[in-house]
């Protein structure tokens, strides 16, 4: 048993590396095939350039203020969203006015408000911060809400009838009735805001990974480009691989992370 | 928990209507209380007139058309692409183990992380929001027509064989029609990522080629930014966004409920 799973685990891992292998080998011929650095740069050249910003530390401190937006506007959504949308679970009258306004403003996405953030907070650190927390917003709060709805009643109705308050209530049954799916509103909202950060970096920030590779486009520098690039698909992947193990270490008990992880 | 009754004219208009109501009439008051400001400071009354300045000199109906021309394009080019690889990978096992990988491999990266490069390959015209509209479509409808493919029961395939069906027979008359609302579903969360990308895509071109011939609706909205500074255009442009992307939804559930008439 164990050795068969060693030797899928290896097969896996070969595969990979050959699909890779061959992926790479095409961009390479194709790239001196069309033979012009600045169009499609050779793998191994960006692999170079790669390591030569991170040993100067470009990527590194562009990620990192990249990251700090994130982080900053993406806990500024939860700490709104997820009180605001127990409140809506909780109340329905509360429900019935706040989700026109919601459903409202939840098509304009967050990328179409940079032009006017930018008149508002000029090129710096308010305007990303803001897309970032528009954007992640709604599916926090959507998500907390419907959360809240599809806990079992009869489990409030017995801890009501064994004499708990409505404190206990909330604490002891609806937040953890629901937090699997306030974790899967954090994962959506985690990735429109991952995409609002690099939006507004690319229009109107002056650092950052979105900044870097803009900026490297106007150099006609393609391979530290497409390293920028790279990057963000990495860090992405990573953040939402971590946001999961989060939610599964947190909630092992929930049956549906088969569908939603 | 515990709602009183309430009447029914109260839960149909009052309640939903309320809150932007009231937001709206705040910020018609905010900006006429202060009239210094009222040269440029857009109220809602100015960005209803300015929809129907846009719409008659014909901005507004242009930049529509353009970006809407290059969403259709690029999500059919991409939507035909991921079905056919989907088919591929679900199929034969060679494919699915050169594709999976690298596959996998691009898909986490954010479709506005590629707008510098495609601006570098197709220049700052249509072909490069294409491409970025592409990319945004391509890997929900690939992982979804992938997984609705996978699911699809295998007696029914069995079933079908035992009557002698052939291979193409039994892709098209079993497989996709049973992977059908997983596909659409792709389809539709592809174009809703698809759309915030081409918008995102035509601004970061519209902010830096200074207002030349590449069009389309973010543009237009950087342009009223950087050269005239008429915020309501750029609020008619954001509230187009919206409506626009409603009504893709709208369109894409209309299809699903079209397509499959029956529950799923």
């Amino acid at each position: 048993m164990r050795r068969s799973r060693l030797a899928t685990g290896g097969a896996a891992i070969t595969r990979y590396a050959l699909s890779l292998g061959l992926f790479v080998l095409i961009w390479f011929l194709a790239a001196l095939y069309v033979g012009k650095p600045n169009t499609l740069p050779r793998p191994d050249v960006v692999f170079h350039e790669a390591l030569e910003m991170i040993a100067s530390g470009e990527l590194l401190t562009n990620a990192a203020s990249t990251l700090r937006r994130l982080l900053a506007g993406f806990l500024l959504a939860c700490a709104a969203g997820v009180p605001l949308g127990l409140l809506m679970g909780l109340s329905r009258s509360l429900e019935a006015y706040v989700t026109p306004l919601i459903e409202m403003l939840r098509p304009i996405s967050g990328i179409a408000w940079i032009p006017l953030a930018l008149y508002f907070f000029g090129i710096g650190e308010a305007l990303p911060h803001f897309i970032i927390f528009y954007g992640a917003i709604f599916p926090v709060v959507v998500n907390t809400a419907g959360a809240v709805k599809q806990v079992d009643r009869r489990l409030v109705d017995a801890a009501r009838t064994l004499g708990a308050s409505h404190v206990m209530v909330v604490r002891e049954i609806l937040l953890p009735g629901s937090l699997p799916m306030i974790f899967v509103g954090a994962r959506i909202g985690l990735g429109v805001g991952w995409m609002a950060v690099i939006a507004s970096e690319l229009v109107g920030a002056p650092s950052g990974l979105g900044y870097l590779i803009e900026w490297n486009r106007t150099m006609l520098m393609s391979s530290r480009v497409l390293v920028g690039v790279f990057s963000i698909g990495f860090i992405g992947y990573l953040m939402d691989w971590m946001l999961r193990r989060a939610a599964y270490a947190t909630t092992p008990w929930w049956t549906g992370w088969k569908q939603h992880g | 928990m515990g709602d009183r009754e309430t009447p029914a004219w109260q839960a149909r208009y009052l309640r939903p209507l309320a809150l932007p109501l009231l937001l709206l009439a705040v910020w018609q008051i905010t900006v006429m209380a202060q009239p210094s400001a009222s040269g440029i400071a857009p109220t809602p009354f100015g960005v209803i007139r300015g929809f129907w300045e846009l719409t008659l000199s014909g901005e507004l109906p242009k930049s529509l058309l353009q970006s809407l021309f290059r969403i259709f394009s690029g999500f059919a080019a991409a939507f035909t692409l991921a079905v056919a690889a989907a088919l591929l990978v679900s199929l034969s096992r060679a494919a699915e183990y050169l594709l999976d990988p690298v596959l996998e491999t691009f898909r986490p990266i954010a479709p506005i992380a590629w707008i510098p490069l495609a601006i570098l390959w197709f220049g700052t015209g249509t072909y490069a929001a294409m491409f970025i509209v592409g990319y945004a479509v391509f890997f929900p409808v690939f992982v979804n027509t992938l997984t609705g493919l996978r699911g699809v029961d295998p007696r029914l395939v069995n079933a079908a064989l035992t009557l002698g069906a052939s291979r193409t027979m039994i892709v098209r008359e079993v497989i996709l029609p049973a992977a059908l609302p997983t596909i659409v579903l792709g389809a539709r969360l592809g174009m809703g990522v698809g759309w915030a990308a081409i918008v995102a895509a035509e601004m970061t071109v519209g902010s830096k080629s200074g207002g030349g011939a590449s069009g389309g609706l973010g543009q237009m909205m950087f342009i009223f930014l950087s050269y005239s500074l008429e915020l309501r255009y750029i609020i008619v442009g954001m509230i187009t966004v919206g409506i626009v992307a409603l009504l893709i939804d709208a369109g894409f559930r209309r299809l699903e409920r079209l397509l499959m008439p029956w529950p799923h």
